[in-house]
């Protein structure tokens, strides 16, 4: 069973439209012919430039949208997560009732969600500001909010987006801490992030991704050394 | 996801929206239903002060009409723009899209509860008593939620297809006041018309409907309330599949919108 991968990725292309001006389509390209796997208690990390496809091939994997041609395949059964910066907050609920809407969205129940949010309240450190509509938080809090409301939920592949980038020095070590204990069993991670040193810590195997293709493939290190090449380059 | 989590999920979210938004307003809950009293107001002041309506108790008679139509108005105008308006969650979670506008909906007749207490208050302070006929309230409560549900899944869908579409749906909605009568009674038209109003608008014919209950104390065309119920549902299970099998094809025109 371990044989089989937990998410893999043949031959994934994808561009969408997008309209700059009235009457126009648009067309953007962002991954082209993307293949890869992910093992059960993998954690696999993907750098690359901003606008890479970084973004898109999570949302790929979380199957949140479709590829354009080529096929994603997740183990049957298998629940995954997107957690990412900012996004799916609704501004005027509190932090409480975000981390409880976010909790049932990922298939907790009503009841288990409840139980699990002074958890959450005490894992972001917010204090009052857990009670307070998100729209009067920091982005550092938001990251608090998202990160912690997204880790206490038991899922088979966690998809992180930047989320461990953000927040104070001290936060990102309490949460690069927290996702450390998770990574030692099974749990399957795909891991997007600029941080290099979080990606030498946590990661066992990094992609990188440069205008929708796979340009690297192996340890972070020699993939990591791969990418700043041409970055180094081009300045 | 199971029905029971969905449909938890659903009145959660509608819950917890209620509550933002009555903590965002100084007035709070009472905008519940100081806001449809004020659309009545200012039909009111049109109809029967400027123009001088002749119709014997005129403001009963819009309030039984206008506030349910603006039930259908707005929750068909605010579930419309749901899912575009979710873009975070959309972009993060793969839910079914359903969601947003029925948690939308939801909202709304929370509200409407509040909204038929006030009438049912004012037409016992006007001497109107409920009769049993006054049951058939529940099955025209019920088309009309059908209608709503109906009409705002697949409006949800167009607006996320192409954006464009809300401002048909706003138009639409205007179109619908003018011909449902809410402020005037298609039973006044010639008789050729009055049927081909509330033939043909199931708007105008539940508007109908509920008048004759509360006011004359008629219960409304049986069968005529079940067709438009049935084709609600049909064309409301529809758009429940519709957006269940192009989910991810809303979430991209979301994402990239």
């Amino acid at each position: 069973m371990n044989d089989l991968p937990m998410l893999e990725l043949v031959g994934v292309s994808h561009h969408y439209m997008a309209r700059k001006s009235s009457f126009d389509h648009g067309l953007h390209h962002v991954l082209d012919n993307v293949s890869l796997r992910v093992m059960p208690g993998d954690t696999l990390g993907i750098v690359g430039r901003n606008g890479a496809g970084k973004t898109t091939m999570l949302r790929l994997m979380a199957g949140i949208i479709e590829p354009r041609q080529g096929v994603i395949r997740r183990r049957a059964g298998a629940s995954c997560a997107l957690l990412s910066l900012g996004l799916g907050f609704q501004d005027s609920l509190s932090g409480r009732d975000n981390a409880l809407i976010s909790a049932m969205l990922q298939g907790v129940s009503k009841r288990d969600a409840l139980a699990s949010l002074d958890a959450v309240r005490e894992f972001t450190e917010l204090g009052d500001s857990f009670e307070e509509p998100v729209k009067t938080y920091s982005s550092g809090m938001r990251a608090r909010l998202g990160f912690a409301s997204g880790l206490l939920t038991r899922v088979d592949i966690l998809l992180i987006d930047e989320v461990l980038s953000v927040g104070d020095a001290q936060f990102r070590d309490k949460a690069l801490a927290a996702m450390q204990q998770r990574l030692g069993g099974e749990q399957t991670v795909v891991f997007v992030s600029h941080a290099e040193g979080q990606l030498k810590a946590l990661c066992d195997r990094a992609v990188w991704i440069e205008q929708g293709q796979l340009r690297a493939e192996g340890t972070p290190e020699e993939v990591i050394a791969q990418y700043r090449q041409p970055v180094a380059a081009l300045r | 996801m199971t029905l029971s989590q969905y449909a938890t999920l659903m009145d959660t979210m509608a819950r917890l929206s209620l509550k933002a938004d009555a903590s965002r307003y100084f007035f709070g809950y009472v905008w519940w239903v100081l806001e449809p009293l004020l659309y009545v107001l200012v039909f009111y002041v049109v109809f029967e002060l400027i123009l001088q309506n002749r119709k014997e108790d005129f403001v009963v008679f819009l309030m039984c009409g206008q506030l349910a139509f603006v039930w259908f108005s707005k929750s068909l105008n605010q579930a419309s723009r749901s899912i575009l308006g979710s873009k975070g969650l959309v972009g993060r979670v793969d839910i079914p899209k359903s969601l947003f506008p029925l948690a939308t909906i939801q909202e709304g007749l929370y509200k409407q509860a509040a909204v038929f207490l006030l009438l049912f208050a004012v037409l016992l302070a006007k001497g109107y008593t409920p009769s049993l006929v006054w049951g058939w309230l529940l099955p025209v409560m019920l088309v009309n939620y059908l209608l709503i549900v109906a009409c705002s899944l697949f409006a949800a869908y167009l607006v996320c297809w192409v954006f464009d579409f809300h401002v048909f749906i706003s138009m639409a909605t205007i179109f619908l006041m003018f011909t449902s009568g809410v402020f005037w009674d298609p039973r006044d038209l010639d008789p050729a018309m009055t049927y081909w109003v509330l033939t043909l608008n199931p708007l105008a014919f539940l508007l109908d409907a509920y008048r004759q209950i509360m006011l004359e104390g008629v219960a409304p065309n049986a069968a005529h309330l079940a067709i438009v119920g049935s084709i609600a549902l049909l064309v409301a299970l529809a758009g429940l599949a519709v957006l269940r099998r192009h989910s991810r094809f809303i979430a991209l025109r979301v994402i990239t919108s």
